[in-house]
């Protein structure tokens, strides 16, 4: 790990207890923590220069029964990243906003709140994004299956006969 | 006088892909605007989830129409990165050529982008034409003109034959005779400098606040580019420069696109050059490549596209399919949040200027 990166991890370290700090590469660290540690870790970290907020996202661990968020800090004066994961209750699936320190984690939270049903207190626009009418569990969790969805919502139909009998004649396979 | 309701897109020769913005708006001035992505959402995320990690391939280069090769980089490092393999040094060299090319095909096609919304026409045509030339190469190199499918996890798919590296070569002398045209028909016309000085001014912090990368942040002063602060491939190993703006306006945000396309033709010419002999793919796991199994770990992989930063984020559980993959789309900020705060205040036939120079693409923010 960089330099800087330690020093931020130190910074964390002395704050907060119980954080899990699993090292991927040499400009890459994941950070495990307690989901009331959250914010006093992103902000230390944000102060710390890990400024950009690259991504925010869930993962749906169902057999776990949680969901976990995952928010990836990016630094520009040296090239690290850390992705900071916390776990939140699958059945109440709650957790705070980060709008007040990257203001564009409102539309992360408003999708997230589409695929997985997460709700952010704090924020209110919980609007859909991207889906329009939809009328099932939020997509992305592991239990929506999308091929049922489908054979429920495009239901089969059977081609008449003589529609395929048309156009054997239009292509010109049998003589009308 | 009233408030009026307006409506951008989702059709507008303007945008690459269908994209919409409800604007309100008094006299001539937004008052208020509303981003409305979704025309395009395809689902690729959950897509993902439920195809082997070799079929995703084919998936992945459609999530980004105007600049597909970056997709498929993406996902090939993250399974790198997660399965520990070592790509053989030629297929890292080939890589950056089709990246450095992807990325002039790119801006050429940005110029035809500017076009509609300024009313000249001869940069567009131009733009289209010279980028069909590197078209031309993909199809020779790897079979297909857009969607190439080339870079594969452990390499590329196929080594590159000495008759390509000349066609290269030639088609980057013809593109280079080229510039000094572009560079009177566009950037010392009277019309562009008209319409984009000053226009669609973006500053600093506003834009460190909002999150934009690429060249949105670049035009504002900020030397900020993946290739230099966090290297990938082999891009510390080639020389090359990142040209930087002070103004933040669309005009420096449009020359900015044209300045990349020579140092990305030096960044080619050096990867021609230490190009070694070799082999070009390594197996990324035991067994039918159909069958590849990845093993468990979560990784953030992103590169330098042309409008900024683009990532996936993977998330393995050691089986045959991957179990969650998050596209961040590079335009993604300034599309939803940055088209809400920001756009009030522009005029309407400003608004095209905005959306295109701040480079926002649908396809990747829908997914």
């Amino acid at each position: 790990m960089t330099s800087s990166m330690n020093n931020a991890l130190e910074k964390v370290k002395n704050a907060i207890k119980n954080v899990k700090i699993i090292e991927i590469d040499e400009r890459e660290a994941k950070i495990e923590v307690e989901s009331e540690n959250t914010l006093p870790v992103l902000s230390i970290l944000k102060g710390e220069g890990y400024f950009h907020l690259s991504l925010l996202t869930a993962v749906d661990w169902m057999e776990k029964n949680e969901f976990e968020l995952i928010y990836i800090l990016y630094s520009w004066n040296d090239g690290g990243k850390f992705i900071v994961s916390t776990k939140i209750d699958r059945e109440k699936a709650e957790f705070v906003t980060v709008m007040h320190m990257w203001p564009v984690a409102r539309f992360y939270e408003r999708e997230l709140h589409e695929f997985f049903g997460i709700k952010f207190a704090g924020n209110n626009d919980m609007k859909p994004l991207f889906l329009e009418n939809w009328d099932d569990i939020p997509p992305l969790r592991k239990d929506f299956d999308p091929l049922e969805y489908s054979k429920k919502k495009f239901p089969e139909r059977e081609y008449q006969k003589d529609i395929i009998h048309e156009a054997k004649i239009i292509r010109g396979d049998i003589n009308g | 006088m009233g408030e009026v309701k307006f409506f951008f897109g989702p059709n507008h020769p303007g945008m690459h892909g269908n994209f919409s913005v409800h604007m309100y708006v008094e006299g001539d001035t937004v008052v208020r605007a509303k981003p409305v992505p979704g025309f395009l959402h395809r689902g690729f995320e959950k897509l993902m989830e439920r195809r082997l990690w070799y079929q995703n391939l084919a998936l992945v280069p459609r999530i980004c129409v105007p600049e597909p090769d970056i997709n498929e980089m993406c996902y090939a490092m993250g399974i790198e990165k997660l399965a520990g393999v070592e790509v053989p040094e030629r297929a890292q060299w080939i890589r950056m050529i089709i990246l450095e090319l992807a990325r002039i095909a790119n801006h050429f096609m940005s110029f035809a982008g500017i076009g509609g919304p300024l009313g000249l026409y001869t940069g567009p045509f131009w733009g289209v034409a010279d980028r069909d030339k590197i078209l031309d190469i993909f199809e020779s190199l790897t079979g297909a003109r857009i969607y190439h499918m080339y870079i594969v996890p452990g390499g590329v798919r196929k080594d590159m034959p000495p008759k390509i590296q000349d066609m290269i070569l030639k088609t980057l002398e013809y593109i280079e005779s080229r510039l000094d045209d572009y560079d009177n028909i566009i950037f010392k016309n009277r019309i562009v400098h008209t319409r984009l000085k000053g226009i669609a001014l973006l500053d600093r912090n506003t834009a460190l606040e909002m999150g934009v990368t690429g060249i949105g942040i670049r035009a504002t002063g900020v030397p900020y580019d993946i290739r230099k602060i966090d290297p990938y491939l082999f891009y510390d190993k080639v020389e090359f420069e990142v040209p930087v703006a002070t103004e933040g306006d669309a005009y420096s945000r449009l020359r900015l696109k044209f300045l990349e396309i020579p140092q990305s033709i030096k960044i080619i010419k050096q990867a021609l050059e230490k190009m070694p002999e070799g082999k070009v793919n390594v197996p990324i796991s035991e067994g039918n490549a159909l069958r590849f199994r990845v093993p468990k770990g979560q990784v953030y992989v992103h590169v330098e596209a042309t409008r900024g930063e683009y990532g996936y984020f993977i998330v393995s559980d050691g089986g045959e399919k991957p179990y969650r993959v998050t596209i961040r789309g590079a335009s993604y900020p300034q599309t939803l949040y940055g088209i809400e705060k920001y756009l009030p205040g522009t005029r309407i036939e400003d608004v095209p200027i905005w959306l295109d120079t701040m480079g926002i693409c649908s396809p990747e923010v829908d997914r």
